[in-house]
């Protein structure tokens, strides 16, 4: 119980903010708003995933934003070329691949700090799309939308493949050996190395991991409308590493999991939606997450300091 | 003989290079140069249609260049080789207010005419800006046609780029004037910023509708923002039920004006902002537009108002249904 306090006082946040919602605006539980909200918050929850394990291991990413715009208009334009969508999917999960490796050769390889190097690519690629799209939307055929299924059904399968991803992840990151070793390099690399872990090589494989998923996450974003916005994963990174801290995702490495990750961002994802039907205004927004994310830092602080 | 054929060869390359200019300095016609922030851009492109249909209308060369980003710096060396070259008039779409201020005063110590359209320099480095819709009439354009989409009466609400954005602001506050004026039955519920994004504009359109079940009309006065509240309405399956309008680009809104789900996409006509842009410039080389003009007849579009030193482009144009086809950009 104790063990696992952090991820349930967020949990707990939730519970009363749902509650609040119930007894003030019940209006908000309705199913079809609310599962499009969620396949709207699938494609984050992915690139979630992928940020909690890279700050496990110590490192931070913040181009995923820019990555994910990319991915997802090159992406865009294969399926409006009619590439069929699953040879699509590969393609952008390999391309998301590709940049991330990128971030790992230059973080791993020649060992330099990952905030300087994923803050260079990331306004790299941003500005490398706006050159080339001049900020104009990628057209697609209908029938890429929900992969040419009926709406529900894409939302389903969508907000399924999500969290089938967080739990197959959750799980592996807990108990498969590559999992313990991203904890290992997190927690202190000298120590990770003298184990036997070569924790350069761990580093390299974090940003290919979260490039990948980022690169899927794309794919789950393109198909929800027919249209790509050059813009689209604008501040992603500032989403996903909020959810992933305020989830108790330890910044300093070594500590947090996925199921943590994932209570935060639904946390914060309420947020938005709930000012509106509490006809609060939307000045607040940003104010609130930011509250929740400085709560979540001071109690990581108060508990570090108690343990130390 | 070989000695006197090389500069021979050189002297006719570089007049072959210079021909431009030459033809110019040779020929009485007008050069009028026009500059976009990026050459690439379609907006700009269908700007520069207009422009070429004036310039045939008025028998003058038209020049069009520019950066092929949204490049500052860029902008004012295109300009600097413009006053060598010694065009007659250069019209500008500033990327950088300030910065482009520089390189037009220059140009007009050496007798060029300028005037600015889209975006303004600095008033004192040109003479008019041809300005493409004033914030009063956004506003009330956007205002005025959702009073007509719900017959003046009904819930409505907004989505804005950011809450602090000034232009955003500015139209804000002409569209509640308007409202508080004349559609005393309509009522604004709710005013979300979606940050430019139209993944999460639809977002908020989507927790909009449902809490408001009787909100009958969604305005997004950002340009992403049209297609994101349209694509939540049709996900809601409240096409027709809850009409969408807004500020928008009509390729990113075509789609959703087909199907019926957003009414009218409200822009300014940029051809015509384009053709003005000549005949003013054009006029103002002739000497028939002078400084402190009230009004100014440009070909087909007729006459325009000029409030100061604004040349006014007029009324807000309405992208529907029947015409947003004959747009691409």
């Amino acid at each position: 119980m104790s063990r696992h306090f952090r991820e349930l006082s967020v949990v707990g946040a939730l519970a009363v903010v749902l509650i609040a919602m119930a007894l003030f605006a019940p209006a908000f539980f309705q199913p079809q708003p609310l599962l499009s909200l969620a396949t709207r918050e699938a494609p984050t929850l992915v690139v979630a995933c992928g940020m909690a394990v890279v700050i496990i291991c110590r490192q931070i990413d913040i181009s995923v934003g820019s990555m994910f715009s990319v991915v997802s208009v090159c992406a865009g334009l294969l399926a409006a070329r009619g590439w069929p969508l699953l040879l699509v999917l590969p393609v952008a999960a390999a391309l998301g691949a590709a940049l991330g490796a990128l971030n790992g050769l230059l973080v791993a390889g020649l060992r330099l700090p990952s905030i300087v190097v994923t803050l260079a690519t990331m306004v790299a690629l941003r500005q490398g799309l706006n050159l080339v799209r001049q900020g104009e939307f990628v057209n697609m055929p209908d029938a890429v939308q929900w992969f040419g299924l009926p709406q529900a059904t894409g939302q389903w399968l969508l907000v399924g493949s999500a969290l089938a991803l967080l739990v197959g992840l959750g799980l592996a990151l807990r108990h498969l050996a590559a999992g313990r070793f991203v904890y290992a390099v997190g927690t202190e690399a000298e120590a990770a190395r003298l184990a036997g872990i070569r924790p350069q090589r761990v580093t390299f494989a974090v940003f290919v991991f979260i490039g990948a998923l980022t690169g899927l996450a794309a794919m789950m974003n393109i198909v929800q409308s027919p249209q790509v916005q050059p813009l689209s994963g604008m501040g992603l990174e500032l989403k996903v590493i909020a959810a992933v801290v305020v989830g108790g995702v330890a910044i300093s490495g070594g500590r947090g999991n996925l199921w943590g990750a994932f209570a935060g961002l639904l946390l914060l994802a309420c947020v938005a939606p709930a000012l509106t039907h509490l006809r609060i205004e939307a000045y607040w927004e940003k104010a609130i997450q930011g509250a929740i994310i400085l709560l979540a830092v001071v109690a990581d602080g108060v508990r570090q300091r108690k343990q130390n | 003989m070989k000695s006197l054929l090389r500069p021979l060869l050189a002297a006719t390359l570089a007049l072959a290079l210079a021909s431009g200019a030459f033809a110019a300095a040779a020929s009485s016609k007008l050069i009028v140069a026009f500059l976009p922030k990026s050459k690439g851009n379609a907006y700009f492109i269908s700007c520069k249609a207009g422009a070429e249909k004036a310039a045939k209308e008025l028998g003058v060369e038209l020049l069009f260049d520019g950066p092929t980003d949204s490049n500052a710096a860029k902008q004012n060396e295109i300009v600097e080789n413009w006053i060598t070259l010694g065009v007659d008039v250069i019209a500008v779409a500033a990327e950088n207010r300030e910065g482009i201020s520089t390189a037009l005063r220059k140009a007009q110590k050496q007798g060029i005419k300028v005037v600015t359209y889209d975006a303004d320099a600095m008033p004192d480095a040109r003479s008019f800006f041809v300005n493409q819709a004033t914030p009063e009439g956004i506003g009330q354009a956007l205002m005025d046609e959702a009073a007509r989409l719900l017959n003046g009466e009904g819930e409505f609400s907004m989505i804005v780029a950011t809450l602090t954005a000034a232009n955003q602001r500015e139209w804000q506050k002409h569209i509640e004037a308007r409202l508080k004026e004349k559609y005393p039955k309509m009522k604004l519920v709710a005013v979300r910023p979606c940050d430019d994004l139209k993944d999460k504009a639809q977002s908020e359109a989507t927790a909009m509708m449902s809490a408001n079940p009787n909100l009958k009309l969604i305005m997004a006065i950002c340009s992403p923002g049209v297609p994101g509240a349209a694509e939540a309405v049709k996900q809601a399956g409240k096409t027709g039920q809850v009409k969408v309008i807004g500020l928008g680009l009509p390729n990113e809104n075509k789609r959703y004006v087909h199907e019926g789900v957003t009414d009218t996409v409200i822009l300014w006509n940029t051809g015509d902002l384009g053709y003005l842009t000549i005949y003013a410039g054009v006029a103002l080389a002739k000497g028939e537009l002078k400084p402190g003009a009230k009004s100014f007849k440009a070909g087909s579009l007729g006459t325009f108002a000029i409030q100061g030193d604004n040349i006014l482009l007029g009324k807000p144009f309405a992208f529907n249904k029947g015409n947003i086809d004959q747009f691409n950009f």
